[in-house]
């Protein structure tokens, strides 16, 4: 069974990494430089897919805690504080990018609209989230009070979203059916990162749940030798 | 109606116990003061600083609600009091909401004495006739931020940090009424320069915003706070 899940966790690895190269190469060497935005253009790639990621490791999140509390088994509750925490990281980069992507197209760094905006609240919101995991020393207690706040916390960001979005709203809706901004190859290109990215995250996440269950054994036996 | 009487007693309780000392209340009332007037001194006053009055009552509403939902279970906490209530025979949301529901009045009472003296700081133009919508707004306002609050603040004070957590945790849950909020008391406080349509379009998007929120939160409390307080 360990090999199994070893073997699992390096074919995750492989491919993600053998992804996120090729999404590069096609990124820079496949899809026709954009007319109006030159090469700035092509950090949309890594933009719009680390956009999406962090959703839907807040989504986990949501989801472990929620099993959690029903069925109050550890073993999900690590699921939701790697996801909570993956989903940080690749949330900074989207930030990041977005500051970047912004300076050229808007002329300013920042621009407090909605789709920006409400990443900066959901990066604050999990941020909260870690600090909370690291100041509750017992491990059945924290496991209870983080699947909580991530439940609230995942409740908070769509109303956040909506709320921001009737607040101002500057940002291209990509979404929306009418106007597709996008040539067929870019969207492949973006479709491909997106693939990898989310295999990237499953990587990490499998071995961040395990480095979480050594980090509690650890304290556990420490416990045992200090009784 | 007998979950009702549990309610009300725990929400008497918590009066009672107030009107014996009055830290809460006179401390947030004093903090909301004392934010309007270092907001004079950091802004000035001038015309300009009236388009900013409704960011200010509120961020001087919400600073003053995380000094008084801090206490809210310090006292419960240290002294025991929570261990009792655990162990009455009625259900842990009784607990929830007799604590939501007196941290909303406490935060109704402190607003309702700085709102007049809002008014005169930084307030022209008389809004008495849009009198109605604001107290709306404020009550709605109030139930979210006590409804989610008092959740958070059960959470904070079980964790080693204590009250240097809940601000961490609630400001970023709070956003979306905090915008609600004052967009709407924008609108109350200068409904004369915008159109009688436009202002009723607008302001029932922003309640409708209020109320969904309040209606999740208040949900989200009473199903999730028994996983909070079980030891």
């Amino acid at each position: 069974m360990r090999l199994k899940n070893g073997t699992i966790k390096r074919c995750l690895g492989i491919t993600s990494f053998l992804g996120i190269f090729i999404s590069l190469y096609m990124a820079f060497f496949y899809t026709p430089l954009d007319k109006n935005l030159g090469v700035v253009q092509k950090i949309f790639y890594i933009h719009f897919p680390a956009a999406i990621v962090p959703y839907f490791a807040f989504f986990v999140v949501l989801v472990c805690s929620i099993i959690y509390l029903k069925t109050r088994d550890r073993k999900w509750s690590k699921i939701a504080y790697a996801s909570a925490e993956i989903g940080l990281v690749i949330d900074t980069a989207l930030l990041v990018t977005g500051t970047i992507f912004d300076k050229p197209t808007w002329g300013v760094w920042w621009v407090w609209e909605p789709r920006l905006t409400t990443s900066l609240i959901m990066w604050l919101l999990y941020a909260g989230y870690l600090m909370l995991y690291y100041s509750v020393g017992e491990a059945e207690r924290r496991s209870r009070l983080t699947a909580v706040y991530g439940i609230v916390a995942f409740i908070s960001v769509p109303i956040s979203f909506m709320s921001i979005r009737w607040w101002r709203t500057v940002h291209p809706i990509v979404f929306e059916p009418t106007k597709i901004a996008l040539d067929t190859s870019m969207w492949v290109t973006t479709l491909v990162f997106l693939f990898s990215m989310t295999l990237f995250y499953a990587y990490l996440l499998g071995h961040r749940v395990d480095m979480i269950g050594l980090q509690e054994e650890i304290e556990d036996l420490k416990d045992e030798v200090e009784d | 109606m007998n979950y009702l009487r549990h309610v009300l007693i725990l929400v008497q309780k918590d009066i009672v116990a107030e009107l014996r000392t009055k830290e809460m209340l006179n401390s947030m009332l004093l903090f909301v003061l004392l934010t309007m007037v270092m907001f004079n001194f950091a802004f000035g006053s001038g015309p300009e600083t009236e388009t900013l009055s409704s960011g200010l009552l509120w961020i001087s509403f919400l600073f003053a609600a995380i000094l008084g939902l801090n206490r809210v279970f310090v006292h419960e906490k240290d002294e025991g009091c929570l261990d009792g209530l655990m162990l009455c025979s009625m259900d842990c949301s009784v607990i929830y909401f007799g604590k939501a529901i007196s941290s909303f009045l406490f935060l109704s009472v402190a607003e309702l004495i700085a709102l007049p003296v809002f008014t005169v700081f930084f307030v022209r133009e008389s809004f008495l006739s849009h009198l109605w919508i604001l107290i709306i707004v404020l009550m709605l306002g109030n139930v979210g931020i006590s409804a989610v609050g008092t959740l958070l603040s059960a959470i904070s004070i079980n964790t080693k940090a204590r009250d240097l957590m809940l601000p961490v945790l609630f400001l970023p849950v709070i956003v979306p009424i905090l915008v609600a909020a004052v967009k709407s008391t924008g609108l109350v406080l200068s409904f004369s320069s915008v159109g009688t349509q436009q202002f009723w379009t607008e302001i029932v998007i922003w309640l409708r915003t209020l109320v969904i929120y309040d209606i999740i939160f208040v949900l989200v409390g009473f199903l999730t706070f028994e996983y909070v307080v079980e030891e």
